[in-house]
């Protein structure tokens, strides 16, 4: 027992107000979760609280969801799922590749060249699109190549002013994360409409959201894999590199497997994060590809007050978190995410 | 150890290019769009009107409205959190009986999606079928219009922020007082100190920088809110529970007003970045005092 444990009345008063807060936290869970189970006249007729005392359970909510009689939630999940898992195993992937580059290999980006992007990308777009009449979308994508391309070669030119290390770059990734994703979402949308006008569609397709959910995770990936890769023992990797062995093959093989319990901790963040996305599946999405929580948030207005097929509707989306809310604080105990905050 | 390999680039430029692709170039666009007068419905040829946009927004009473309730929920649910957080992280760490119940519990909420917190939120605040209403009968209140009157409703959805967002704190927090060393509490209750005194003599002043961060996240989330409010109450009664993002919602997807639209995310994420930056600059002495 160490010294900062509670003693006497104030550990009974500490445990007082955990009970409290838990049922604070638990109530409303605990309240879809029977509502999901009740008849009509159950929710109608008032509040009612325990099952078999108090109100009869039924299982009509959960017959018809599904059977299918209460819209398409079959393919909803599905694409969800789809959507979810890829999404964050892609950004785990490439996040975790860029943290390790960050984290092992100097960079050095002059600040000229990231001012010559934005320039030539803002005056480019501009350029094409209201002196040379050129169509949005083609404009964009011209102005972005050719920004690209310029800043690419301008890093090779020996350009004046102040150079950016590892630190700024990550912290321009990181940064993104700030951005509050309305921004983002809006022109993303007017983006992909067109794009569709040339032909390549993207407004609710598999593609258009899980590339912008790939993009808006990148920044928390590579700040969480930072700092699990940091804390990896650098001899295994300089052991292998004397004998030669490839840098690839030293992440892939080596690295990889040694975080494997970052890589579950991130992964399941992103999934998380992804699949409780709203903003952007509002905006990219319509029919084929619209994902749990839009249809959650549609039931409102669709059904009035039927709490029994909301609340079953509800719980679809909650229990694969809730499962994976017990697995993460399985690994959290093991002090695993300790690293992540520092 | 940092090594040269030109095989770096490959493992950066996929990042790299995502994040240019899909979040630099969207706002290059809507920067550029925030100087035209650029609507759908009804199609006008677009044209440019330079500052036009932010000025009209600014001299817009609606937008200081909502950027005021923004900030109320924002400020006032945070401060709950961190002090509800603190609270609770404390206590787990010294062990209360049934901590280990108690961590899984406290978990949950931040992983349940937004819109069905929200949703189950209307079911226990119905003013007939819920819960809520019924146990403020037995206590002797009257039937309160928990979503349709402003200030309840604001308070709905603070209290929805709080429910969904405490774990965050409870989480980082609790994970920062795992590191902090146990001497330096053996060596005040040598000294005699109180647990009070130790808690503003120790335990506070370490926690600082996790502290700073943790409220910094949250406070920058919270201005983001959206798909709380938006299931809630819909920005109701009348406009009194908008959002910044709602708003910008409603001007682009209902009304097509792209240019303006814009503009607003734009205000939105400068509004954004002032207040961080406030934020930061007022803690920096401190910080820095306790290094």
């Amino acid at each position: 027992m160490s010294v900062r444990d509670l003693k006497g009345r104030r550990r009974w008063l500490a445990l007082a107000g955990c009970l409290v807060w838990l049922a604070f936290t638990l109530f409303p869970l605990y309240w879809v979760g029977i509502t999901s189970f009740k008849s009509p006249v159950g929710v109608v007729g008032g509040p009612t609280y325990i099952p078999f005392v108090d109100f009869e359970p039924s299982l009509t909510a959960w017959r018809e969801l599904l059977s299918g009689a209460r819209g398409q939630f079959y393919s909803t999940f599905m694409a969800s799922t789809i959507i979810g898992l890829s999404a964050s195993v892609a950004a785990t992937l490439i996040g975790a590749m860029a943290a390790y580059s960050l984290v092992r290999f100097q960079f050095q980006v002059r600040l000229l060249s990231g001012l010559i992007f934005v320039f030539v990308a803002v005056g480019g777009f501009l350029l094409l699109r209201d002196i040379l009449g050129m169509g949005q979308a083609l404009a964009l994508i011209y102005s972005f190549i050719a920004a690209l391309g310029l800043s690419v070669i301008s890093a090779w030119a020996p350009l004046p002013g102040p150079i950016l290390k590892n630190k700024d770059i990550v912290f321009w990734f990181v940064s993104q994360r700030m951005f509050p994703p309305i921004v983002a979402a809006f022109a993303l949308f007017l983006m992909y409409s067109e794009m569709g006008k040339l032909g390549f569609k993207l407004v609710d397709t598999y593609i258009g959201l899980t590339l912008a959910y790939i993009a808006f995770s990148l920044p928390i990936v590579i700040w969480l894999m930072r700092d699990f890769f940091e804390a990896l023992p650098v001899e295994v990797e300089e052991a292998a590199m004397v004998d030669n062995v490839p840098t690839w093959r030293i992440f892939f093989g080596i690295v990889l497997p040694m975080s494997k319990p970052g890589l579950i901790a991130t992964f399941m963040i992103t999934l998380a994060f992804i699949w409780n996305e709203f903003l952007f599946a509002l905006f990219l999405t319509n029919s084929r590809w619209q994902t749990l929580p839009i249809l959650v948030a549609g039931q409102n207005s669709q059904r009035g007050d039927e709490w029994w097929a909301i609340s079953a509707a509800a719980l679809v989306a909650i229990i694969p978190m809730v499962i994976m809310a017990g697995l993460l604080s399985r690994l959290m105990r093991s002090g695993l995410l300790l690293g992540a905050i520092k | 150890m940092m090594r040269q390999d030109p095989a770096k680039h490959y493992f950066i430029w996929p990042a790299l290019l995502v994040v240019l692709v899909v979040t630099i170039f969207p706002l290059v666009y809507s920067l550029t769009t925030s100087f035209m007068s650029l609507r759908l419905v009804p199609p006008l040829p677009s044209r440019f009107i330079g500052f036009d946009n932010y000025t009209s927004l600014l001299a817009n009473p609606r937008f200081w409205h909502v950027a005021g309730t923004t900030s109320l929920i924002a400020f006032t649910a945070v401060a709950l959190q961190y002090v509800i957080g603190f609270a609770v992280a404390l206590a787990l760490n010294s062990r209360v009986p049934g901590e280990g119940v108690f961590r899984v519990g406290f978990l949950i909420p931040m992983l349940v999606a937004p819109v069905a917190v929200a949703l189950i939120a209307r079911q226990v605040l119905n003013p007939t079928m819920g819960p809520l209403n019924e146990f403020m009968t037995l206590l002797g209140f009257p039937n309160l219009p928990f979503l349709t009157q402003t200030a309840w409703a604001l308070g709905a959805i603070i209290a929805v922020e709080v429910w969904q967002w405490t774990p965050f704190v409870i989480l980082m927090l609790l994970a920062g007082l795992q590191t902090l060393p146990n001497d330096v509490y053996e060596a005040a209750e040598l000294e005699n100190a109180t647990p009070w005194q130790q808690f503003w003599g120790i335990t506070f002043p370490m926690l600082l920088p996790i502290s700073v961060a943790v409220v910094f996240i949250r406070l920058i989330e919270s201005y983001k809110i959206i798909d709380t409010v938006f299931v809630m109450t819909g920005g109701g009664p009348g406009i009194s529970t908008e959002t910044l993002t709602l708003f910008a919602y409603q001007e682009g997807f209902k009304k097509f007003n792209l240019g303006y639209t814009s503009a607003l995310s734009f205000l939105l994420l400068i509004f954004i970045t002032i207040i961080g930056l406030v934020y930061l600059a007022i803690l920096r002495p401190y910080l820095e005092k306790h290094k």
